[in-house]
């Protein structure tokens, strides 16, 4: 191929750390965890779960109940480290990361307050995002951190502030609700939930003989590829020459399009077709038009979204919109008519009746705070 | 410390999917029911993303991207729902609604 096509560790003197350094991450070859040890580690993690979910026992039953987790976790892991030799330090932060992962997950669910809930989903989505920068994916750290932590969480807390309700003051169960304080079928869920993850880490640690990696280098090497550049056609027949010898284009003085000659000569016509502007657009492959070398992670996924994800890309922007708008709907339509479920709500506004919609008449969705003249009563009223 | 392997970085995740369906299975808080969903989604990512560097393949991240796309407007929308629902009947119990069920 003529033109301008890089090989990233040739043409760059320095290449990027990134195309470099970062090997495919491999499996382990040997089964690490005996299937009954994984299933009678599982079955103690669900009863200490059991007694750390929210209920009616005592303090004291569930402080057991999280000591038993941990222990078991703590069993888990050192079977892990045991099981096989090496060095590393990249080691030591995946076991912190996915430590502080896991505990904060745990104590999402177990804590009874939701306040402390969506505190330590902040705690988890932190952990999560160290464990992404392990793998090399420092840009969807970042991006999880600014939209889960930033903004995700933070609209969970505004809205835990905006649902509060009367809680009893005194008791066992003092400034948590009813339904925060009790579990809905804790034993159960356990059972379940425990079984699923003891078959996932069985099949993760027996069965994966069958994963292959591929070698990084082929894929991660990019060879930037000029579309833009002359085609082998192109270039033969203009090093082939004009046979005729009519000038190939002259601008006519008065450079007005009317007066511009066509291509009319044979060579000209052949050239003209396979000039890359006048060819089909839909054939040319989706590649930037200047010599863009994409280079580290971030530029690589750019890259990467807006040449094979493209479509993938537009959709998910267009949900955002659609659930943007959808989000707005919803919280503009006002409460009226109908019996009565009187509360109030934070600063005192008084909420009456269901939250059905009157119409679909967008005259009649008012805004809050004002009193729409065009509002129409319930139409059965 | 051991030799880091694809099979740690998919058991993380896995564990922290089923935590996040046992949270969602108990839970009676419609908000802390709508967290443990989202826990669910980090489960993933961390699988996405794992398996993405295991094969030297970008795809793992874009798809992450996409599932917080989505996670972000599922978030925006359900608090929106679940702010009215509460206004219905002023509890954040799921419980309040059993009669939608079945």
């Amino acid at each position: 191929m003529l033109g301008p096509s890089l090989e990233i560790g040739a043409a760059l003197p320095s290449a990027p750390l990134w195309f470099v350094v970062s090997p495919a991450i491999p499996t382990l070859a040997a089964a690490v965890l005996p299937p009954v040890l994984i299933l009678v580690l599982c079955v103690v993690a669900a009863i200490g779960t059991l007694l750390l979910l929210p209920g009616r026992r005592e303090a004291a039953l569930r402080k057991i109940g999280g000591a038993v987790l941990l222990a078991a976790a703590l069993i888990l892991v050192a079977l892990l480290v045991r099981a096989a030799a090496g060095t590393g330090g990249m080691g030591v932060y995946f076991w912190i990361f996915s430590a502080v992962a896991l505990v904060g997950a745990l104590r999402v669910i177990t804590h009874p307050r939701p306040v402390y809930s969506a505190l330590y989903f902040v705690l988890t989505v932190f952990a999560t995002a160290g464990l992404f920068v392990l793998l090399w994916a420092e840009f969807m750290a970042v991006a999880l951190v600014l939209i889960y932590a930033g903004a995700i969480l933070v609209t969970y807390v505004f809205v835990i502030m905006l649902a509060a309700e009367a809680t009893p003051t005194s008791g066992p169960m003092a400034g948590m609700a009813e339904h925060d304080a009790i579990s809905r079928e804790p034993l159960m869920a356990s059972a379940v939930g425990f079984a699923l993850m003891g078959v996932l880490l069985f099949v993760i640690f027996e069965k994966a003989d069958g994963l292959t990696a591929k070698p990084p280098a082929a894929s991660l090497t990019y060879v930037h590829q000029d579309p833009y550049a002359m085609s082998p056609e192109l270039a033969s027949v203009l090093a082939a020459g004009n046979p005729t010898t009519q000038p190939v284009y002259t601008a006519p003085a008065d450079n007005k399009p009317a007066s511009r000659p066509s291509f009319s000569s044979e060579w000209q016509q052949k050239v003209a077709s396979l000039t890359y502007s006048n060819q089909d657009p839909r054939s040319r492959p989706a590649m930037p038009p200047t010599g863009f070398v994409p280079q580290g992670g971030v530029q690589e996924l750019g890259a990467y979204l807006f040449r094979s994800q493209l479509v993938n890309l537009e959709l998910a922007g267009l949900i955002l919109t659609i659930s943007m708008i959808g989000a707005i709907v919803i919280a503009r339509r006002r409460v009226v008519g109908g019996e009565s479920v009187t509360h109030a709500v934070g600063g005192g506004e008084t909420v009456i009746g269901p939250a059905t919609p009157i119409d679909d008449d967008p005259h009649s969705i008012p805004v809050y705070g004002t009193e729409n003249p065009r509002q129409k009563a319930y139409p059965e009223t | 410390m051991t030799q880091l392997a694809l099979q740690h970085y998919l058991a993380v995740g896995a564990i922290m999917f089923v935590i996040g369906m046992i949270g969602f299975m108990t839970r009676r808080n419609l908000i802390v029911m709508f967290l443990c969903t989202e826990l669910m989604f980090q489960g993933v990512a961390i699988n996405l993303i794992a398996f993405g560097h295991f094969h030297g393949h970008l795809g793992g991240q874009a798809f992450v991207i996409f599932v917080l796309v989505i996670a972000a407007a599922e978030a925006s929308l359900a608090l929106g729902l679940v702010v009215l629902l509460f206004r219905q009947r002023a509890t954040l119990d799921a419980d309040a609604w059993r009669e939608l069920k079945g």
